[in-house]
């Protein structure tokens, strides 16, 4: 079988950049698999042997147009709408961030308490005579030293130490073998985890390589059981099914941290049955709504009578076209920002201009209009651009004939030429819409979401819409409840979806699409 | 038979080349110590201890080199140890709000101190970095506000607030002012918390350096002093103080506001146009001699659960005591890093140009608990809701008896909250 076709030159191209691409992905599907990603690692793998097999045979000449776009999309779009989709049925929030083994280890590890006294040890770390890891370890404020193993501690004589004279601690004693740096490099990991015999009740835990704490256990985990008891109250904490170890007797009294936890649905029905949540929620979709037909509209209408306006004779005409494109082709961040100073209250152009002291940002109303002026000011252009296009593309036949037969001009507008344009327009009204029911940087560079009566309780802003809400739960607070902004994004996604799908059926355009 | 050769030729240069960039190291065979950081800390922590290509090992740590990883900002620093799951670095360089959060999603590590270490601190220093009664750093440096006075436009420093509002009202049209006092850094809440101590109130009562469960935080006096000083006849704010920050440090260095609460961290932006240290003083309060507290916190560096998974667990604390906790190390790294350090030591031999806010916190300061300041047991954060309050009472005109009260209320339920976490 030939698998090569064509010149030389663009042969080997072909393989040279098919072979480092594969060899790229190798690595990254190496790297994924050495950090435990295995799901990762198998995605990438499948891309290189799909990638292999449509660009080194013929099987399908159109997939090597496609194949690389339905790679990226289904990394980039497909896998995080699956995994946003499964999020969104996990306790995964602030205190829930990490897996159940890791959240073990950590309770463990934290559940030592210190010697309320506040001794400390200045420690020297190394081996007695038998080669046992030991610590020689002077308690500065009492003047004693210990030698302490995992076994045993013994406490020394002053005259059985050399004291270092600039530290004031012992360093030296019969027997004992100081670690030099190399060897508490190597071996620092393992030194870490010991536990000297310390006084009484306590263990010696080292804090760093100079310093040893006594320390005693507070929690105790038994696997068997799979639940912690506190040795000092006698309390028995037990796995919630939440993802968290609560006490039996308390269970709001729960140990830190807890872990991701599946709770299936509950951040869908909280949606309807949790006040706290239900209630910001049902505003915010309207205002959404709100803000993105508003938007939709005015932009449409100010593009669209620019258009008209300049489809007509003027003079000046290609300086005008200029000056409207503008704002589309300054990046938006930068116009949100300038517009934010511009708004402001004391110290804005706005006010200055107009003579007044409106607080834009500060009452709902403003802020609202604000919102809506900035998005006209961002959006009117692209919709000139493409209203100007279609303007040219309806013949001049259809509004010849109209005025022989004494149409006026405004009939031929309302009559004719919007509804050819709204024919021709409404896929890219509907993407507008999506797009702005989505737009998350103007809401969160102009306003913030906000205003917000904080001291009333309210936890969604007069100005903020689905995602910027959701963003607000995900990552705008200190308590962070990563599943329920899943859930909203997945609400999201869904309206989103049935919105667009609904308003492209209704307007019977890519019928043979749908 | 000859492209089947080079399919098998290209498919297997791609994996060789994959497992030969695989298999490069990613460093030398040194024992690292890992320091995440923003983009001022991380280059002034690297240049204090060289890059670790420059260092020989052991300088602060036997054996131990230390690798600093820069941010390109705070935000970017908090978005990257949000996520980090894995192969995460032994000590971040945070703000001490990140304390709570970073304990409960077990991605800091208790640290204990040694007595030695702990003394060279303030105690509210490691009251910042505390989380259930455990430790999960050191303190590194101070982070606080203090109010820049333009005497070049208000003549001398104020002795009270009523003398500031005075000179704005009787000023504010022929100097052509935009405000009278703004928040330039901090925030609405951060930043004018020493506007709100000033007119009487704030976050939590302090008494004998411990939160005073049983006293008003925003006491109804501070209703009566907002009305006089800030609101005008009608109820409506007077325009001394704006309830947004916007514009506050651009107007502020265009000698249209007099007055302005900054923060140490941008010193050297006033100190460019001119501005003097000795013209920094705390808030001046309702009477004289009374000043308006600001917030004094340290950020820290806090030790990662993830320096246990790195085999670094030891080594790490050796350098959060050996180095951030002591005052030699302190010293060196504040001879890069602009801000305040948080050791006692090294803060009394801090260059002269940190001492104006040094002398603004000793005049009136208040500890930064995040454990009550960030609760919202009341229905909102210290963080959300002071900028709301500010928002209600000049802007909203509402009454400031009753803005007053809700403050009150939802300040003491999320102190009660928090103490019980302290």
């Amino acid at each position: 079988m030939k698998l090569f076709t064509g010149n030389k030159l663009a042969v080997t191209a072909k393989v040279i950049f098919v072979s480092i691409t594969l060899a790229l992905l190798g690595l990254l599907a190496q790297s994924a698999f050495a950090s435990g990603e295995g799901f990762i690692a198998a995605f990438i793998a499948f891309s290189m042997v799909t990638l292999a097999i449509i660009y080194f045979t013929k099987i399908s000449i159109p997939m090597k147009f496609f194949l690389p776009g339905v790679l990226l999309l289904s990394a980039f779009v497909v896998l995080p709408i699956l995994y946003t989709l499964v999020m969104s049925g996990f306790q995964f929030k602030t205190g829930n961030y990490v897996d159940k083994p890791a959240a073990l280890e950590r309770i463990v590890a934290d559940s030592f308490v210190a010697d309320d006294s506040g001794l400390t040890f200045d420690v020297v770390v190394g081996e007695d005579g038998q080669g046992n890891t030991a610590l020689l370890a002077t308690d500065y404020m009492s003047g004693k030293y210990f030698l302490s193993t995992e076994e045993s501690i013994v406490e020394l004589d002053a005259s059985q130490v050399t004291v270092d004279p600039t530290l004031g601690i012992a360093v030296e004693t019969s027997g004992f073998t100081r670690f030099d740096n190399d060897v508490l490099a190597a071996r620092g990991d393992q030194i870490a985890s010991l536990r000297f015999a310390g006084p009484g009740e306590y263990f010696l835990g080292l804090e760093g390589f100079e310093v040893a704490i006594p320390f005693k256990p507070t929690l105790v985990y038994d696997e068997a059981s799979d639940s912690f008891t506190n040795e000092q109250t006698g309390a028995k904490y037990v796995d919630n099914g939440r993802g968290n170890f609560a006490n039996i007797d308390d269970p709001q009294d729960i140990v830190s941290p807890g872990w991701r936890s599946p709770i299936w649905f509950e951040n869908y029905v909280s949606l309807v049955t949790d006040e706290k949540v239900r209630e910001p929620f049902i505003g915010v979709f309207i205002w959404t709504m709100v803000f993105a037909i508003s938007t939709v509209v005015t932009q449409f209408a100010l593009g669209l009578l620019v258009a008209l306006a300049l489809d007509k004779p003027l003079g000046g005409r290609r300086f005008y076209r200029i000056i409207i494109i503008l704002p589309y082709a300054v990046p938006s961040i930068m116009s949100i920002l300038i517009w934010g100073g511009m708004f402001d209250t004391e110290f804005g152009a706005i006010n200055a201009l107009l003579g007044t002291k409106i607080a834009w940002f500060l009452d709902e109303n403003f802020a609202r209009a604000a919102v809506i002026i900035v998005n006209l000011w961002l959006g009117f252009p692209y919709f000139y651009l493409i209203s100007n296009g279609a303007l040219q593309a309806i013949p001049g036949e259809l509004s010849e004939a109209a005025r022989i037969d004494g149409a006026s001009n405004r009939q031929i507008f309302w009559q004719i030429t919007l509804p050819l344009l709204l024919k021709m327009l409404t896929p890219l009204l509907i993407a507008s819409f999506a797009f702005n029911f989505n737009n998350f940087n103007l809401i969160f560079l102009l306003t913030g979401g906000g205003p917000r009566n904080d001291l009333d309780g309210e936890i969604a802003g007069a100005t903020d819409i689905l995602i910027s809400y959701t963003y607000k739960i995900a990552f705008g607070s200190s308590v962070q409840d990563l599943g329920l902004a899943s859930a909203i994004s997945v609400v999201i996604f869904i309206l989103v979806a049935g919105i667009s799908l609904y308003g492209i059926r209704r307007s019977k355009v890519l019928e043979e699409f749908i | 038979m000859k492209s089947k050769k080079i399919v098998s030729l290209a498919v297997a240069f791609g994996l060789a080349a994959s497992s030969l960039l695989g298999a490069a190291p990613a460093s030398a065979n040194d024992k690292v110590i890992t320091v995440w950081a923003d983009e001022t800390r991380g280059p002034a922590l690297e240049k204090t201890l060289g890059t670790v290509a420059a260092q020989k090992g052991g300088e602060w740590v036997p054996g131990y080199k230390v690798k600093v990883v820069a941010f390109s900002s705070f935000d970017a620093l908090k978005a990257a140890v949000d996520n980090v799951t894995k192969d995460g670095p032994d000590v971040i360089l945070a703000a001490n709000d990140w304390v709570a959060s970073g304990a409960q999603n077990g991605k800091l590590a208790v640290y204990t101190p040694s007595a030695a270490v702990r003394t060279g601190f303030n105690p509210n220093a490691w009251f910042d970095l505390t989380y259930k009664n455990r430790i999960y750093g050191v303190p590194v440096d101070v982070n606080n506000v203090a109010m820049l006075v333009n005497t070049k436009l208000a003549g001398k420093k104020p002795a009270t607030f009523g003398e500031m509002v005075n000179f704005y009202l009787k000023n504010k049209t022929s100097k052509k002012l935009t405000a009278g006092l703004c928040v330039a850094g901090g925030g609405m809440s951060w930043g004018a918390h020493s506007v709100l101590s000033a007119l009487g109130g704030g976050a939590y009562p302090i008494r004998n350096a411990k939160v005073d469960t049983r006293q008003n935080p925003v006491p109804a006096a501070v209703a009566t002093n907002i009305s006089k000083f800030l609101l005008d006849s009608k109820g409506a704010s007077n325009g001394f103080f704006p309830a947004s920050d916007t514009g506050c440090k651009d107007n502020f260095l265009a000698g249209k506001v007099p007055y302005a609460i900054i923060g140490n961290w941008e010193w050297k932006d006033y100190q460019d146009k001119g501005f003097s240290m000795n013209n920094l003083m705390a808030v001046p309060g309702v009477t004289k001699g009374k000043f308006g507290a600001a917030f004094g916190s340290v950020s820290g560096a806090l030790l990662t659960s993830f320096a246990a998974t790195n085999g670094n667990d030891a080594a790490a604390k050796s350098f959060l005591s050996n180095f951030f906790g002591s005052e030699k190390g302190q010293l060196a790294y504040g001879k890069n890093d602009p801000r305040p350090p948080a050791h006692k030591g090294a803060a009394a031999k801090a260059a002269p140009a940190l001492k104006g806010f040094g002398s603004a916190a000793a005049a009136a300061s208040v500890p930064q608990i995040g454990a009550i300041l960030n609760g919202s047991k009341g229905n909102a954060s210290y963080w959300d809701a002071l900028p709301s309050f500010w928002n209600d009472v000049l802007v909203k005109k509402a009454a400031p008896g009753s803005s007053v009260s809700k403050l009150n209320t939802l300040f003491k339920k999320n102190i009660v909250e928090g103490m019980k976490t302290l």
